[in-house]
């Protein structure tokens, strides 16, 4: 069957023209500041050169053998970062969720507790860091004061490998309050009407959560899951902090990015970091492409579309 | 319409043509170099003042400072590498030094002093195939501090100021153990002392990697053979950081190794939460003398501990020409300008740099000038424990003449983790990563 097309009108053709126009700059930026490093990235992984060589030397894909076959730190660095990312993302949505719930409701001093909350997301990091170092510390540290006073071990929390991963986890859970501001502006899109019917109907809070909150809420826990790791498999400031260059680094703490800067960085080779943060990138891509694909028919849209 | 653009292109180019020519006539007089830096703008403001001084004793060369944040120092500089942009001259990382020069990126100093001129002392040049590529701007060493007050009520000889009595690796260990208590006071010799709740540490010392070294040069190995080879895994080397290990896991006397993340060795003084601490002489004039004015802080300093030699490690940051500068002469007549003591003063007489011209370690009246003033411990102390300590028992750390020692620490740390938490040995550590270790002393 012949398709007859229908010719646009003179004013749908200026609007795309407009469109077109509007989108140039648009293009230009992601063009050479995305794309275009990201090929250049690529091209660089294929030779030696560090930035005080006189001239790159094509080695093709050896930068990538070193990496998959001969680097000590690479498949640490994959499993801590995947690691961490996973209890990150897992953490920071279940914790920023119930805090957002809590919030939600009609408490008293309900602007300074969201104020609150928010809080650890506005604090710099490096007092952060310190101030968690400082608790978690092994021997003068509260946390493990508290650990005595109960009669347990002490824990190692940031020098003990069984430990590392899920102590820092718990900073990164702690200041995800960027989240909970999300999540608070999604909750208030849930329609009264559908809760109110399942009150008089007799549900159950957890009734009521699972078939109306979560379904209207899920492409912001999606959104939400994205940005988190994202956010999370690029961490480096821990590394920074806790382990920096030269001082003594327990392998928890090469984080990918982190590895990638010392590479490229500290060590002078920018052709080899070039490598890592494209298997990085790719990673990431992965990750995003599974999160996609596995979202697709857990999303719920009150418009019906998807 | 047209008028005016005329005037505008006139009036340009006679601006271009006046600039050119002033440059011009400028340039003639004066050359203008850089030097980079890392510090922050309290030493910029002194180095400055330096400047100054040195730009009122000739009026040929004009200093600019480019300043430089310490966290990111060989990496910015690497990017103006890239860029064709880098200063005449700068200060540069211990651990860079011979990756530059091996590329060629370094100026050859080794005519920069004359015959007969004052030296800096020969342990502080940076050598690359046999030649000088630069000069420690400043002595450092590592040295035993402690809190003087604890050892006085605790009734313990403090550690000995002179290298002649300085204590074997046991008697360090069984003062370390004296010096150790828990929550309810037991020392570590104690039979009721609880490992667990530890109040103050007899010893702990600052997990900056590198300062490992002198352990094993120490018990008379070596990371490294004289052309640079990896030597850690031959047994006094191994032996000698098995023993840093076990100060925790054995005898309960040091947090285990790496562990103070948060603070700094006169935090760890002052809160008393160890006696001793090992760091370098750098501490004196960053930590300890400050806290000595602000917080009453009695610190004393001693010679480090030995296992089969009294030696220490010497180190300093080192002040380099590039070999991309259009002024070489120049560039290296303000290096040895600056290398001279009492253009640094500011910094050697705060205790933050040692002076790097063996007169100052061998003349007493200099010594003296230097030494005595309120930030440091005694004369008489300082004097044996830091001053004839650096001349006589200092040997260079390995990035003085071994390239990649920064691949090679990274490796080496992480390797060794679960040898601090005693869920391996040292050496079964070592022997099992050999290759790797060998492999980053290849820059792999």
């Amino acid at each position: 069957m012949a398709v007859t097309r229908v010719k646009p009108s003179a004013m749908a053709r200026h609007e795309a023209r407009l469109a077109k126009i509007y989108l140039i700059p648009a293009f230009l930026g992601l063009t050479f500041l995305t794309y275009l490093p990201l090929l250049s990235v690529f091209v660089l992984s294929l030779f030696k050169w560090t930035a005080i060589m006189p001239k790159p030397l094509y080695i093709g894909f050896n930068n990538y053998i070193r990496l998959f076959t001969k680097d000590m730190f690479f498949w640490t660095s994959m499993r801590v970062t995947i690691i961490y990312a996973l209890l990150t993302v897992v953490g920071s949505v279940l914790y920023s969720l119930a805090v957002a719930m809590l919030l939600n409701r009609s408490i008293r001093g309900r602007g300074l507790f969201r104020a609150i909350f928010y809080v650890p997301y506005i604090i710099p990091a490096m007092a952060i860091y310190m101030i968690w170092g400082l608790l978690y510390n092994k021997d003068f540290g509260v946390i493990n004061a508290l650990l005595v006073q109960l009669g347990q071990p002490r824990a190692g929390f940031l020098i003990d490998s069984k430990y590392i991963i899920p102590s820092l986890a718990l900073i990164a859970v702690w200041t995800s309050g960027n989240l909970i501001v999300i999540f608070l502006a999604g909750l208030g899109s849930v329609p009264r009407v559908y809760h109110e019917a399942a009150e008089i109907d007799g549900a159950t809070f957890w009734k009521r959560f699972v078939h109306i909150t979560l379904p209207f809420m899920s492409p912001i826990i999606f959104y939400n899951v994205l940005l988190s790791l994202i956010a999370n498999m690029q961490v480096v400031v821990p590394s920074l902090i806790y382990a920096g260059s030269n001082r003594t680094t327990y392998p928890e703490y090469t984080f990918m990015s982190f590895l990638m800067y010392r590479t490229g960085f500290i060590n002078n080779e920018l052709s080899y970091a070039s490598a890592i943060s494209f298997v990085f990138f790719v990673l990431i891509g992965l990750f995003t492409l599974v999160l996609f694909k596995g979202s697709k028919n857990i999303l719920f849209y009150e418009s019906g579309g998807n | 319409m047209k008028g005016i653009r005329n005037i505008l292109a006139l009036a340009l180019a006679a601006v271009l043509l006046l600039s050119t020519l002033g440059l011009a006539a400028f340039a003639n007089e004066r050359v203008t170099i850089t030097y980079s830096m890392w510090g922050d703008n309290e030493e910029v403001r002194v180095l400055q003042e330096t400047i100054d001084k040195f730009e009122q004793e000739q009026d040929r060369i004009h200093v600019e400072i480019v300043q430089i944040d310490r966290a990111d120092y060989v990496g910015t500089l690497n990017t103006r590498a890239v860029g064709n942009n880098l200063p005449d001259t700068g200060i540069m990382a211990e651990d860079a030094v011979l990756m530059w020069a091996e590329q060629g990126m370094l100026a050859d100093v080794s005519n920069m002093y004359g015959e007969g001129e004052a030296k800096p002392l020969d342990s502080l040049a940076f050598t690359f195939d046999g030649k000088p590529v630069g000069y420690s701007v400043a002595n450092e060493v590592l040295l035993l501090y402690y809190d003087r007050q604890a050892f006085v009520e605790a009734g313990v000889t403090p550690p000995p100021a002179k290298a002649e009595e300085a204590w074997d690796w046991d008697t360090f260990v069984d003062i370390a153990k004296q010096m150790t208590l828990d929550v309810n006071g037991n020392n570590a010799k104690s039979p009721d002392f609880d490992p667990n709740n530890i109040k103050r540490y007899g010893v702990m010392l600052c997990p900056d990697f590198w300062q490992l070294e002198v352990w094993s040069v120490s018990n008379g190995g070596a990371w490294y053979d004289a052309e640079g080879n990896v030597t850690i895994g031959e047994p006094a080397a191994m032996e000698a950081l098995q023993r840093i290990a076990d100060l925790y896991l054995v005898h309960h006397v040091a947090p285990q190794y790496g562990t103070n993340t948060a603070t700094n060795v006169d935090q760890d003084l002052v809160n008393k939460s160890t006696a001793m601490y090992v760091n370098g002489q750098w501490s004196v004039g960053v930590w300890l003398g400050p806290a000595k004015n602000s917080d009453g802080l009695d610190y004393g300093v001693g010679v480090l501990p030995y296992m089969k030699d009294k030696v220490t490690l010497n180190t300093g940051g080192v002040n380099v020409a590039f070999a991309t500068s259009k002024h070489p002469a120049e560039a290296m007549e303000w290096l040895k300008w600056y290398a001279r003591e009492e253009n640094a003063w500011g910094l050697i007489e705060g205790g933050i740099w040692m002076p790097v011209l063996s007169s100052y370690y061998t003349d007493e009246a200099l010594t003296r000038k230097w030494v005595e003033n309120p930030n440091f411990p005694p004369y008489d102390e300082y004097k044996t424990a830091v001053v004839d300590y650096a001349f006589n028992n200092a040997k260079p750390t390995s990035w003085y003449w071994v390239n990649n020692t920064n691949l090679f620490n990274d490796a080496l740390s992480s390797i060794l983790a679960p040898a601090w938490s005693g869920n391996t040995t040292v050496a079964e550590a070592i022997t099992a990563h050999l290759d790797q270790l060998k492999a980053a002393n290849q820059g792999n």
